[in-house]
């Protein structure tokens, strides 16, 4: 019961990086209609611009943690916006109109590229920083098994629950949220109704990839360790996860988010860690095969 | 005993029924017409009818050579080679880096694939296909010439000017040897002259080839010169059938056309 | 056209142009700002953060005048932005900038920059030519592929008699040779049928490790096992297809990605059987129809010098390989050619043009692909088992996603489809950087700018011409 506890922690705070990362491919999916298999990289990306804003900033945050943990946060989702709006601009936007395969062909080379430039300038090494939030709360112990919450388990889960809140509000209640939904609908006729199009995919962009450099300033924090190589497999089980929740839908995103974490939480728990990638991808095969609109997402009937 | 019989067909898309509870039949060698405004469901009993799309109610049954096809039942590519109805579309559907003679030997692929041994005799070059793939060139080439493009046949179909691309998918269509061959605005974007040659194939595939024709149709000069009855859809309704005569002078069609340009003048 | 209002023009346009260079610096600067700026180095047990300002300067600036060049090169500037292009190159070449990536960068762009303007340039020129006087550019290139795959087996054949041919080109060929075989595999199911498939690398994978296996366990030699791994993996083909293939096309990728890793995964796991993360080593190596090629055989069994009664030499066994892949790949290339005059062959692409036109005309879809992704599947793993043999060792790190994106990105750079464009493509993406060794840190990133470049350029590839494989006139038909 308490492994069981501690694993449902862990898999919790996973499936909040998960999802944060998911919102990005449903958003970009929901209103261009693509995968945009670079977004993992951006958030790698997020990663490292946070661990080198920290690293500057000095292994306390020249005293004040907690300003200094939040200034990382902001340039860190800044500066990765500037990647997701680059990305945009030149990978797919000169493709717009053109075949979903021309579209995907070079998101995979935007992605390839992006890593290796990754590599070549920060080093192929894996790069660590000390743990800068430490302790918890010990919830429960029996036969010398303690399940603990750390702190920073908390900040992830309630630093998510803030976005998700604030942005869901953002979708539903403003401008920008019906301008996405209007071209997510018929881009020309958005044109029609003076919707500037270019400009709200590009701000989509913005927004999903700063909600990866949220996720990617998480995981630095959170595991202590990063490399340039890992936007991939990230990427492949948040893209699992917006296809699980329905892609297109935002809650689906968080949900599918979730349940990835904890079934990779639990296998790894439970199970063997070897398999555990091979988990998320029998579930994308799954999904896609029995239930291609995944949980939350509405059944289409492909126009002819 | 008609050729295809339309029975309770219903099709809703989320809260939108598109064709609600629509029945009519179609026979051999005539010309059925379908016509309403934009949106009424045309196009989507063509596709309940070819497959595409799975109806929520209906009967959709095909008689010919003395077999009965389930049409509702069916997968939309067994509905092209095994009740054999053939259709166009109202967005011109060619393959456009292929050429025009190609367009049609694919049209042909099951007869082919069959002589080919699927692909085994092929690859050895065996005479039996070597036959059956003559015989399919002389099936374009009778159908190119048909509808004026014998001397188009080696150019990417994508090139043809937008009439011609019409022409082709019909040709395509009749290369599958249909039944029933369903053509969605046909006559959408050609000028009067082609409009006319089209009249006139149309009138040929009836006359010398004997299959059913489903026509949907805006063009009411074309609609009531060849057509041998009429299935009025509005809302997804059927409001009027008959023969063009009468159809011509049914108030309740009337009404739903003077309606939509009542609403095209506010 | 009058000078003078060529001078407008020009005063025009150099504010805007400027205006331009200057945003596009100013987003490179906050781009490059945090990854290339600043650098992760450890000291001790700790990582700091060191500037790198040098770089960061010439990499701002470089765009700035990328961006200036391309807004010139727009306004009709041709000559100056050529000149200073192959300038920019010269300097690159001359002074050693602080890394040799930036150098690589400078020259790669000022080459790049000088070649565009040089073609605009020529294009102006030409347009200023009556039409008449033109030569057909379009036929050109078409004469020219006529011609370049004939010379191109020619030299193929003859490679090996020719005086540079040491061991290192021929390694390089051999090299080159497989991966234009995995292209035009991967090329049926993508460039033909156009699926997607980002896990062909998982055939490759089965095609070497059913080689491996067979021969460890069952001790059957190349030449039997090589028919029975095409088997394997297009067996697997057909039994991943089978269940994913009716999957929209961008769906279907991420599909073939995950089984591609899984395949990686479970022979990296399943120690027992596949040796995990070791591998498998001692696979047999080729032998000439029995004749083995070394130097000292086992009693009872002749080699392959003994029996043409020649000196030992262990480059014999490298030419053999070469000769074996030359004709795997001919092979492939063969009978892609044929099956595209055979029904199957039109399918596919016509799949790949419309799939809704192709299921209102009766063709099955699924079985269409998959036929397209078994017979993709089935040269995959006659290749793998090649690099089996090739290499007498095997482990899950020669089949990871990487060398998916490897192969597609030949397909698609060669132009998806063109069988020629294929060969053109692995020369340069394989052949290359092994000549140029320094360049091979740089390849992964090349690859990838290349394959978005590219694809926004010609979203169909750079050869995809394609000409009619069935024709009604002999003749051309008139324009
Ligand atoms: N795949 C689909 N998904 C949702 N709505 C559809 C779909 N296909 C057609 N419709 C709707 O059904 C109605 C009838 O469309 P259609 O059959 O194309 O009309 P027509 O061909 O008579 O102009 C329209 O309101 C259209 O928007
Ligand atoms: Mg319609």
């Amino acid at each position: 019961m308490e492994y069981f506890l501690q694993q449902l922690i862990n898999g919790v705070t996973l499936g909040a990086v998960y999802g944060l990362i998911a919102i990005g491919y449903t958003l970009v999916y929901g209103i261009i209609g693509m995968i945009n298999f670079a977004h993992g990289e951006i958030y790698m990306i997020g990663a490292f611009i946070a661990m080198i804003a920290f690293l500057i900033l000095g292994p306390d945050g020249g005293g004040y943690l907690i300003l200094a943990l939040f200034t990382v946060l902001i340039v860190s989702m800044m500066l990765t916006a500037v990647y997701g709006w680059t990305l945009e601009r030149l990978a797919y936007r000169p493709l717009r109109g053109s075949t979903r395969l021309a579209a995907l062909i070079s998101a995979i080379g935007m992605s390839i590229a992006l890593q290796n430039y990754v590599q070549l300038t920060q080093g192929a090494r894996t790069k660590a920083i000390q743990p800068v939030i430490q302790g918890g709360i010990e919830l429960a112990e029996r036969d010398g098994f303690a399940v603990s919450l750390s702190y920073i388990q908390i900040v992830i889960v309630v630093l998510t629950l803030a976005l998700m809140a604030s942005f869901s509000l953002v979708i539903g209640k403003t401008a920008l949220g019906r301008a996405q939904r209007a071209c997510e609908q018929d881009r020309e006729m958005a044109a029609l109704v003076g919707i500037d199009v270019d400009r709200t995919i590009s701000i989509t962009f913005v927004i999903g990839a700063s909600l990866a450099a949220v996720a990617g300033t998480m995981a630095v924090f959170y595991y202590g360790v990063i490399d340039f190589f890992i936007g991939f497999l990230a990427g492949i089980k948040a893209f699992t996860a917006a296809v699980l929740g329905g892609i297109g839908s935002i809650p689906g995103a968080m949900l599918g988010g979730l349940l990835i974490g904890l079934i990779e939480a639990f296998w790894s728990g439970y199970f063997t860690t070897e398999y555990k990638d091979v988990a998320a991808f029998s579930i994308l095969v799954l999904v896609l095969i029995f239930r291609p609109t995944g949980l939350l997402g509405r059944p289409e009937i492909e126009k002819v | 005993m008609s050729l295809l019989t339309v029975e309770h067909l219903t099709m809703r898309f989320g809260g939108l029924v598109a064709v609600d509870d629509v029945g009519f039949s179609a026979e051999e060698g005539r010309i059925t017409a379908l016509i309403g405004p934009n949106g009424a469901g045309k196009t989507t009993v063509f596709n309940c009818l070819t497959g595409f799309y799975k109806p929520d109610t209906g009967r959709l049954a095909l008689r010919a050579d003395g077999r009965e096809h389930m049409l509702e039942r069916l997968d939309d590519f067994r509905v092209a080679s095994e009740a054999k109805v053939a259709r166009t579309f109202q967005n011109i559907r060619i393959f456009p880096q292929m050429s025009v003679l190609e367009n049609l030997m694919v049209a042909q692929h099951n007869r082919l694939m069959r002589a080919s041994g699927y692909t085994l005799l092929g690859l050895v070059g065996a005479g039996r296909f070597r036959a059956a793939e003559r015989a399919a060139v002389e099936r374009a080439v009778y159908w190119l010439d048909r509808v004026g493009l014998t001397d188009r046949a080696d150019i990417d179909a994508g090139t043809l000017p937008y009439g011609g691309q019409r022409r082709l998918e019909i040709a395509r269509a009749m290369c599958t040897e249909p039944v029933l061959l369903c053509l969605d605005e046909p006559a959408a974007g050609l000028n009067p002259r082609e409009s006319g040659e089209l009249n006139d194939l149309l009138t040929f595939i009836k006359a010398v080839h004997r299959i059913g024709i489903l026509l949907i149709e805006h063009d009411m000069n074309v609609v009531m010169e060849i057509s041998d009855r009429i299935v009025v859809l509005d809302h997804g309704r059927k409001i009027s059938e008959g023969p063009p005569d009468f159809v011509r002078n049914d108030p309740a069609v009337i009404r739903a056309y003077l309606g939509e340009e009542e609403h095209e003048g506010g | 056209m009058a000078a003078g209002t060529l001078a407008e023009r020009g005063r025009a346009f150099l504010p805007m142009a400027l205006k331009e260079a200057g945003i596009a610096a100013g987003i490179a600067l906050l781009l490059a700002l945090p990854l290339v700026g600043a650098k992760t180095v450890s000291e001790g047990s700790a990582f700091v953060v060191t500037p790198r300002i040098v770089e960061l300067a010439i990499g701002v600036v470089l765009v700035f005048a990328g961006r200036l060049a391309i807004a010139s090169l727009r306004g009709g500037h041709h000559i100056p932005v050529v000149a200073a292009a192959l300038a920019l190159a010269a300097l690159g070449w001359l002074f050693a900038l602080p890394s040799a990536f930036l150098g690589v960068v400078t020259i790669a762009g000022g080459l790049a920059v000088a070649c565009i303007g040089a073609i605009g340039l020529l294009r102006a020129r030409r347009d200023r030519i009556p039409a008449a006087a033109r030569i057909d550019s379009a036929r050109l290139p078409r004469q020219a592929l006529a011609w370049l795959g004939p010379a191109l087996i020619a030299l193929a054949i003859l490679l090996p008699f020719l005086p540079f041919a040491d061991r290192r080109v021929m390694d390089i060929a051999i090299l080159v040779l497989t991966y234009v075989m995995l292209g035009w595999g991967l090329n049926i199911v993508v460039g033909l049928a156009g699926l997607l498939d980002l896990g062909y690398v998982a055939f490759y994978a089965v095609g070497a490790y059913s080689y491996a296996l067979i021969a460890r366990d069952f001790g059957l030699d190349f030449w039997s096992c090589l028919p029975l791994a095409g088997v394997f993996a297009a067996f697997f083909g057909i039994i991943l297809g089978f269940p994913v293939l009716r999957l929209r096309g961008d769906y279907l990728a991420i599909v073939t990605l995950g089984f591609g890793e899984m395949i990686r995964i479970i022979l990296l796991n399943w120690y027992n059987f596949t040796g995990g993360p070791d591998g498998i080593s001692g696979v047999p190596r080729p032998t000439f129809f029995g004749l083995p090629f070394k130097r000292a055989p086992p009693e009872g069994v002749e080699s392959f010098h003994q029996f043409f009664g020649i000196d030992y030499a262990s480059i014999h066994r490298t030419y053999f390989l070469y000769f074996l892949v030359l004709a795997l790949a001919l092979i492939t290339n063969a009978f892609t050619l044929r099956i595209r005059r055979l029904p199957i062959g039109r399918a596919w692409e016509a799949l790949r043009e419309d799939e809704i036109a192709c299921r209102s005309l009766g063709i099955n879809p699924t079985n269409t692909k998959l036929t397209a992704f078994a017979i993709g599947a089935m040269f995959g793993g006659f290749a793998g088992s090649f690099f089996a043999t090739r290499q007498g060792f095997i482990s899950p790190e020669s089949f990871t996603f990487i060398e998916s994106a490897i192969i597609l990105a030949i397909v698609v750079l060669g132009g998806m489809g063109s069988q020629i464009g294929v060969v053109l493509a692995a020369l340069v993406l394989i052949g290359l950087p092994e000549f140029f060794r320094e360049l091979q840190e740089y390849r992964m990133l090349a690859f990838g700018a290349c394959m978005v470049l590219i694809t926004v350029w010609r979203p169909r590839g750079l050869l995809a011409t394609r000409d009619p494989m069935i024709r009604l006139s002999r003749r051309r038909a008139p324009p």
